[in-house]
């Protein structure tokens, strides 16, 4: 599904990512953790095609595909999905004319026809109930005046009505309560499925009680320094980042 | 100096061949306003650059024309010729002005119109019913505000009437809609005179609008007389051709405890500049005027506000949001001024624009001049363009880059949108919003991809 390769990333001529290789097979599930400022949103963003990074080297194949050669919106249609880190405030922006546009733009891509608005109505309260999000609101603009945990449901919400094939969820857990942590988590797994892949970077251990990683991988200075399975996630949680350091030190 | 004099003589000579023409030739009291407008016109001429109020708006634009007066044929007009101009579905009176000139066939008829209201164009009340207009017409109207105003008075002729008799209640909206046809470079002087009685109730919509695009000049003056109690919901649509020129002004006086809620919006003309006034002069009386303007590519849109505390214990509230395109250019000059009596005062503006491309230019300057201790006032004003991250979030949707942008103008116009009750309104600006931001290249920081 996703194929890192030696990915070198700088942004204003600093070097953020330094060689990062990573494999992600159809289906998949692996967590990213790693130290604060370690490169993680850095990663997602470059995966989506966030401007201000500039790619120095490496690779990233996405279904066979050079990902890095594609616009930003065509990543999406194809089926990249990232959910922010900090979702973006769009005021005055309607959420149902935002919903509908980018679900109808990334079905055009998949060949399917565009949803009337009574289906695509009725396809978003579903979904909306699947995140436990207040449908009134749907009704507001995007993003605008919604909490914390809301706009993280949000997120959820938005991948659960595109499906796509790779899921990116940047720290999706952080800043919820342990009752947000679970519904978001609800929703994800829901959304598991033999053709989705998804990498969820995150900061803690907690998020990985609900949702099984297939891999963990620690990424500090710019590079995947350790991959495991889920029992390195305990691991860092017992002995801290500091640990790895002695042992890169020590490698 | 002679470029500045050389239009006076020129309009000068327009008014002289349009008197004998004009309405109400026999009623003293609007001759001598006519009379005094014109002396004070011919005597302050065209305000040049000098003036601290059109020190960013040049006339060149609207002096270099030669404009003609009205035609008085404007050929057949249909139903169907209007029924894309309307906005409203519900609208309970329907006014339509053709080049300035009055269409009683082609408006609502006179028993349509509600009890307690009398509605109509303004020439033929001059004529038929004068009695009602004398102590209201021109109570207003500052007619030495500008040399606009002047010329305005100087050739009042037709526009609208709208008397609504006290504790009367209008829900549904009044339409008016100005439409020039050219076959000239016709220039008209609508002045509109809207009454509300102590406690009445009435919505207006005030729409600008051409059937076609030869340019015209349209140099409107509305009075909005409120008595006390009294709530108007007045919007105001200028969407003339992209070669219009059109100047506006409305002046409003407020009762006691009235209401005025305005909405301004300003999408079309090459040039074009809109004025409001307001001396609250009684207590209690609230103002709360939103706008939005557009100007487009190598377009000028100016808006001026001038709103006067005089008195304790009023409140007003003034939101306008401008977006610019192209090598497009906006003024937005908002003045609150606060005078020593007027304690309570509850004032405050801001004016938000978007630019969207490196060419585009906006000079902005609101003011409160305060001269009162005991008041809550404030101001502000952003300049800016559209936020990156928020054009990035819509594209990892899917959506492209183009279509993001204006969804992003339009969410921004919305803003200011969205507080309209008038049934139709807000999705007519949208919708023509849309259609002026497709016809331009929307960039992101100037940057063209
Ligand atoms: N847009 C940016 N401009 C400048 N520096 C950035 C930007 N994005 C990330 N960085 C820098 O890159 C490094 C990695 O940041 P980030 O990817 O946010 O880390 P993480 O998500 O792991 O905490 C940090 O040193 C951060 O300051
Ligand atoms: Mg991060």
């Amino acid at each position: 599904m996703l194929k890192v390769t030696d990915l070198q990333v700088t942004v204003d001529d600093q070097p953020i990512l330094k060689g990062l290789d990573l494999q992600v097979g159809r289906g998949e599930i692996h967590a990213i953790m790693g130290p604060n400022g370690s490169g993680k949103s850095s990663f997602a963003h470059v995966l989506a095609g966030r401007e201000g990074y500039t790619v120095t080297g490496g690779e990233v194949l996405f279904d066979g595909e050079d990902l890095l050669a594609l616009d930003v919106e065509q990543r999406a249609r194809k089926g990249m999905f990232l959910a922010l880190q900090y979702p973006v405030e769009l005021p005055g922006v309607s959420t149902m004319v935002f919903l509908r546009e980018s679900l109808n733009a990334v079905r055009a891509e998949r060949g399917e026809p565009a949803l009337d608005a009574a289906s695509f109505i009725k396809l978003l309260r579903e979904k909306a109930r699947l995140v436990e999000l207040n449908p009134e609101l749907l009704k507001r603009a995007v993003n605008t005046g919604f909490s914390g945990g809301e706009k993280k449901r949000s997120e959820i919400l938005q991948m659960a009505l595109l499906e796509p094939k790779l899921a990116v969820l940047d720290e999706t857990d952080s800043g919820l309560d342990i009752d947000a942590l679970r519904i978001v988590a609800d929703g994800v797994n829901a959304l598991r499925s033999p053709d989705r892949s998804m990498i969820l970077v995150t900061h803690y251990q907690r998020l990985l009680d609900y949702i099984e990683p297939d891999f963990v991988h620690v990424l500090s200075g710019g590079r995947i320094v350790r991959t495991g399975d889920k029992s390195l996630a305990l691991e860092l949680e017992r002995r801290g980042y500091a640990w790895l350091d002695e042992g890169e030190a020590a490698a | 100096m002679n470029a500045v004099l050389e239009p006076v003589e020129r309009y000068r000579a327009l008014v002289d061949a349009a008197a004998p023409l004009l309405p109400g030739a026999h009623l003293d009291w609007l001759v001598a306003q006519r009379t005094e407008a014109l002396e004070h016109f011919v005597q302050t001429g065209f305000p040049s650059r000098k003036q601290e109020a059109w020190r960013y708006t040049g006339l060149e634009r609207v002096l270099e024309e030669s404009w003609a007066p009205q035609a008085e044929s404007v050929g057949t007009l249909k139903e169907a010729d209007l029924a894309r101009f309307r906005l409203s579905e519900d609208a309970c009176v329907r006014l339509l002005f053709v080049n300035g000139r009055w269409m009683p066939e082609l408006s609502s008829a006179a028993t349509e119109v509600p009890v307690g209201v009398q509605v109509g164009g303004l020439r033929a009340a001059l004529e038929e019913q004068p009695e009602q207009l004398v102590h209201r017409l021109g109570l207003a109207a500052r007619s030495r505000q500008s040399s606009f105003t002047a010329l305005n008075t100087a050739l009042l002729d037709d526009g609208a009437w709208l008397q609504v008799s006290a504790n009367t209640r209008l829900e549904a909206p009044i339409e008016i809609l100005y439409l020039t046809v050219g076959q000239e470079r016709t220039a008209i002087h609508p002045r509109n005179l809207l009454v509300l009685e102590e406690g009445a109730q009435a919505t207006v919509i005030e729409h600008y609008a051409s059937l076609d695009a030869t340019p015209c000049f349209t140099n409107s003056l509305s009075e909005v007389l409120l008595g006390a109690g009294a709530r108007l919901e007045h919007a105001r649509l200028q969407d003339e051709s992209a070669g219009a020129r059109h100047m506006g002004n409305v002046f409003i006086e407020q009762g006691e405890r009235s209401y005025y809620r305005g909405i301004s919006v300003n999408l079309g003309g090459l040039w074009s500049r809109c004025e409001y006034h307001n001396r609250l002069q009684h207590t209690g009386a609230r103002c709360d005027l939103d706008g939005l303007y557009v100007a487009g590519d190598r377009r000028l849109s100016d808006v001026h506000l001038e709103i006067e505390h005089g008195v304790p214990g009023c409140d007003s509230r003034q939101r306008f949001k401008g977006i610019v395109l192209g090598r497009g250019r906006a003024v937005f000059d908002g003045l609150i001024r606060v005078q020593p009596d007027a304690q309570k005062t509850d004032a405050h503006l801001s004016n938000d624009n978007l630019l969207l491309s490196r060419d585009a230019e906006v000079d902005t300057k609101p003011q409160l001049e305060i001269y009162a201790d005991d008041v809550k006032c404030s101001h502000g004003t952003t300049v800016g363009q559209l936020e990156p991250a928020q054009v990035f979030y819509l594209r990892s949707r899917g959506i492209a880059a183009g279509v993001a942008r204006r969804m992003l103008c339009l969410g921004f116009a919305t803003e200011v949108l969205q507080d309209c009750s008038v049934t139709g309104f807000t999705e007519r600006v949208q919708r023509r919003l849309q259609e002026h931001l497709e016809d331009t290249v929307v960039t992101l920081n100037g940057k063209e991809e």
